[in-house]
């Protein structure tokens, strides 16, 4: 190439010395971007490098490419628990028995919260917490208890953070959680269909799927879905040990949770937790499809809403009054 | 130009289509399920554990089907009454704030409050009794609170009021009426409530 | 330059990175900045990732925040190259022919801004492989942003591979041949409109959110665009003809002028229409809209936002529409900027966040980003001001040393 002092019209300048200076500032802000990268990469896509046991490592690699839940077979679902089980062990020295428990035949869950009977005494936000392995730090609660007034339905009308003695003359009180629509358009948003409803009614998250996009966050009407902002943090000696992989293992940061209906317990017969917990028997439970079970004595004997319900969304989560 | 038209015109009949199967129906699937005949037996749930407390049938039905109730008698401190209260009179200095001076009775308003014996039978101390004098066991008092609450005790016994015993399947454990509601002072007192929710920005 | 007969596709890379590390000192100044500015976005999106998005000022009730933001608007810039090529193709205008590709170049990259604000908005970003069809699951056609992924990607093939075989071929001193690439074209037209509207249908599809989710929603997504998109085309052209000896004709300024003074017109009507149905008699449908004009509960953040980008946006308007100065550059182009400036004021915050707020319970709380988002989002626009600036410099040298008549 012919060098020649002068850039000509193109800016393409040819001489030896520009050339160096250029390629001099190139590698300066190659060497700027690079460092940050793997500044980047170190501290935070390849989580703790430090503690690397090559065991973890090869359980990480296994989990980061296993399918969604759904389509998993039944060894591939036990494979998968007994290596969360192992790496809780390995990283939290943590004993935890996680269950791949199936829907149970015949049932569809419902649920019915009484608002004659509420007195706000939120018993049930406080076990949920406690069942369901939430972070303690942001105080992340699926359920929210309203304080409303007499007159008014709508929850924004209503105060969902009081803390004063309960019940208060002439309030009643509302809580909401996810309400496992039958028509949900959360299930309908998920871009890669990380949640689901399964056959016994209950929506629920592949936490390991979910890739955090919280499109079905902005698409639930009922703010049912919470999100992991950060790492969730929970007293060892709090943790739930028995969970289930669709409910209330504990979720990796980044990704979406809500409300399961207490799959880890209501799959083996018991009561949910906010169920089990309330001291006034304001919340109903049971299966929608047992003619005689208590949800639908009260959807037959009692003046049932839904909340929202001209979005069409079908919720199995009705209130109704005494 | 009509190339373009053409496309839009593709792309509107798919959307359609797409838009055409998913969204609200008319019929809900409360429909289906209400036409739903068999019956579902939640003894048939295998992995339930059965409740370990102390249980007796109740004498009343809903529907036909059984169902059992948490014993009250083991609940009690002091049970059997006729332990003390015998034909004679108890003679114990300051005997009801030893024994009963723990209970404050706030049951019914002003003109109608009950007194003690409106439930506790008067010669029979270890039952209870209603306005027709029929003598009522202390594990079956729903049959005593349900004179006056019939709507709750309708409502019980079909499970809209009071609750399950830890499981929704396996056989139907209820609690109580006196499991939850002090009969002495039944309302719930006023408290703090378990936890709060935080402000919802950081 | 190398001679014609040594070119080929290999010499056709070497030489785009060759021209683009050469330069004046200014254009020297100017890539350093970028790329300082693009470092500290790793750095910041380092803390985001170790952390999670606790980092960000998003939280449950403001789900979306900066990032998606800006993707909603970019996605609009994008769009608007369809505003050079439908005079340039359809109308077989000459002068827009010029200027073509430099808004292909322009909305290539917009799109590497979106998919990367969209990249880093995403909580597991590690999982995106979860969206490949047939590896992973793709949920279309029910969810609306399965649908955006794919006709974002097809969008940015359409105008990265269509320039590249036009430019490649005047590289090679050979004429493009119009009939391989013209079906494309048209295509990309189409594609264009439905880029914007498919952005739209994920906020417009979603019943939980009445702020957004009204038929007007889409169609104001396409006015504001082809306002704010061809304003900084506008100012791009500007730079090209002031910075290079690339000259462009007036006339593309005067058309260009057209097309956004009728689009911001359209935009301000739509918003009309849209203020009437909120306040006329207003629902608790019209909170959303209330928190954003006026506050709500003490929490009025960006009602000074709004307020600003409204004046500015129809002051920017008029002043395009009756153009006092006749055309003087002084007067439009800062007028372009304005606009786009007040766009993007709009159509970013003031509705992603308003959309979010109250909570779908009622519950109203403020937003604003913290320096996380603020770095991370500058070094994404650094990246594609980069990503631009790489592109029509490659265009510009090619198609100045191509001669037509000599192939």
């Amino acid at each position: 190439m012919k060098s020649d002092n002068s850039s000509d019209k193109n800016g393409c300048s040819c001489t030896i010395g520009t050339a160096g200076s250029d390629r001099r500032s190139f590698l300066k802000g190659l060497s700027i971007a690079a460092a940050a990268g793997s500044a980047a990469l170190a501290t935070g896509c390849v989580p703790s490098v430090e503690a690397a046991a090559p065991e973890k490592m090869k359980l990480r690699w296994q989990e980061f490419f296993k399918d969604n839940y759904r389509l998993m077979t039944q060894e591939e679902k036990e494979a998968t628990i007994a290596r969360l089980e192992r790496l809780a062990k390995l990283q939290d020295n943590l004993d935890i028995q996680m269950s791949s428990e199936p829907p149970i035949e015949r049932v569809l869950y419902g649920y019915a919260f009484n608002i004659s009977r509420c007195e706000g005494f939120m018993e049930c936000v406080s076990a949920c917490v406690r069942e369901n392995n939430l972070d303690r730090k942001t105080n992340t609660q699926y359920i929210r208890i309203f304080e409303m007034e007499p007159g008014k339905l709508d929850p924004s009308t209503g105060d969902g953070r009081y803390y004063h003695k309960v019940p208060v003359e002439n309030k009643f009180y509302m809580g909401t959680q996810c309400f496992h629509c039958e028509n949900a358009p959360c299930t309908k948003a998920c871009p890669i269909k990380a949640t689901w409803m399964e056959p016994d009614g209950i929506v629920v998250v592949d936490y390991d799927w979910c890739i955090g996009c919280r499109y079905c966050q902005a698409a639930c009407p009922y703010y049912g879905r919470r999100f992991n902002w950060g790492k969730p943090e929970i007293p060892k000696d709090e943790i739930t040990t028995r969970q289930h992989y669709l409910g209330n293992r504990i979720r990796p940061k980044g990704k979406m949770e809500k409300c399961t209906f207490c799959i880890q317990r209501t799959r083996v017969g018991r009561l949910p937790a906010c169920v089990e917990a309330c001291p006034t028997g304001s919340r109903v439970f049971g299966n929608l499809l047992d003619p005689e079970s208590e949800i639908r004595f009260v959807l037959k004997h009692k003046k049932v809403f839904r909340m929202k319900e001209e979005l069409g969304t079908e919720p199995k989560f009705w209130y109704f009054i005494d | 130009m009509q190339k373009i038209l053409l496309m839009y015109a593709c792309l509107f009949l798919g959307l359609a289509g797409v838009a055409s199967k998913s969204g609200a129906s008319e019929t809900s699937f409360l429909d289906e399920i209400k036409d739903i005949q068999e019956k579902f037996d939640s003894r048939t749930v295998e992995k339930v554990r059965p409740v370990t407390r102390e249980t007796v049938l109740a004498k009343d039905q809903y529907n036909g089907r059984p169902f059992r109730v948490l014993t009250r008698k083991n609940e009690i401190n002091r049970f059997k009454c006729s332990n003390c209260h015998t034909d004679k009179a108890v003679t114990v200095n300051q005997g009801v704030e030893l024994t009963h001076g723990s209970i404050s009775l706030n049951h019914g308003r002003e003109e109608q409050a009950l007194s003690c014996i409106d439930c506790h039978h008067p010669e029979e101390r270890d039952y209870l009794w209603d306005k027709k004098g029929e003598k009522i066991d202390f594990n079956h008092s729903y049959q005593l609170c349900g004179q006056c609450h019939f709507r709750q005790k309708r409502d019980w016994l079909g499970g809209a009021h009071g609750k399950r015993v830890a499981n929704w399947a396996g056989e139907r454990v209820i609690y109580n009426c006196a499991s939850c509601h002090d009969p002495h002072s039944p309302r719930f007192k006023k408290r703090y409530p378990a936890t709060y929710s935080p402000p919802l920005d950081r | 330059m190398r001679a014609v007969q040594e070119r080929n596709l290999k010499t056709f890379f070497i030489d785009v990175i060759r021209w683009n590390l050469q330069g004046s000192y200014g254009f020297r100044i100017f890539r350093v900045i970028l790329l300082i500015f693009m470092g500290l976005g790793v750095y910041a999106y380092s803390f985001q990732a170790r952390y999670g998005l606790e980092v960000t000022g998003m939280n449950d009730i403001v789900s979306w925040g900066f990032y998606i933001s800006n993707f909603t608007f970019l996605v609009g810039v994008a769009a608007a190259a369809v505003m050079l090529i439908l005079p340039a193709y359809v109308f077989h205008d000459p002068d827009f022919h010029r200027v073509v590709i430099i808004g292909e170049g322009v909305a290539v990259g917009a799109l590497i801004m979106c998919l990367t604000f969209i990249l880093v908005d995403l909580g597991g970003p590690l999982q995106a492989w979860h969206l490949i069809p047939v590896i992973g699951i793709f949920n279309f056609p029910s969810s609306i942003l399965a649908w955006d992924v794919l006709v974002l990607n097809g969008y940015l093939l359409l105008n990265a591979l269509v320039p590249a075989y036009i430019l490649y071929s005047h590289y090679r001193g050979r004429k493009a041949d119009e009939r391989k690439y013209r079906p494309f074209v048209f295509l990309s037209i189409f594609w264009a409109f439905s880029i914007h509207m498919v952005t739209a249908f994920l906020y417009q599809g979603l019943p939980a959110r009445p702020f957004w989710n009204n038929p007007l929603l889409g169609p104001r997504f396409l006015a504001s665009a082809f306002a704010a998109g061809p304003a900084l085309i506008t100012l791009v052209l500007a730079v090209i003809h002031s910075s290079t000896s690339y000259k462009i004709d007036r006339s593309v300024f005067n058309k260009l002028r057209l097309i956004i003074v009728i689009s911001a017109i359209i935009n301000l009507i739509m918003l009309f229409s849209e203020i009437f149905k909120e306040f006329y008699f207003p629902t608790h449908h019209s909170s959303s809209a209330v928190y954003l004009f006026f506050g709500m509960d003490g929490h009025t953040s960006l009602v000074p936002w709004i307020w600003t980008s409204v004046c500015v946006n129809l002051l920017a308007t008029l002043v395009l529409a009756f153009n006092p100065g006749k055309n003087n550059p002084k007067v439009l182009l800062p007028a372009c900027l304005f606009l786009f400036v007040a766009i993007w004021m709009e159509k970013g915050i003031g509705l992603i966040v308003p959309g979010l707020i109250p909570s779908p319970l009622g519950e109203v709380v403020d937003y604003l980003p913290t320096w996380v988002e603020l770095f991370v989002t500058l070094g994404i626009f650094a990246l594609g001001i980069t990503v631009v600036t790489w592109l029509i410099r490659a265009a510009l040298i090619i198609e100045q040393s191509y001669n037509p008549n000599a192939s």
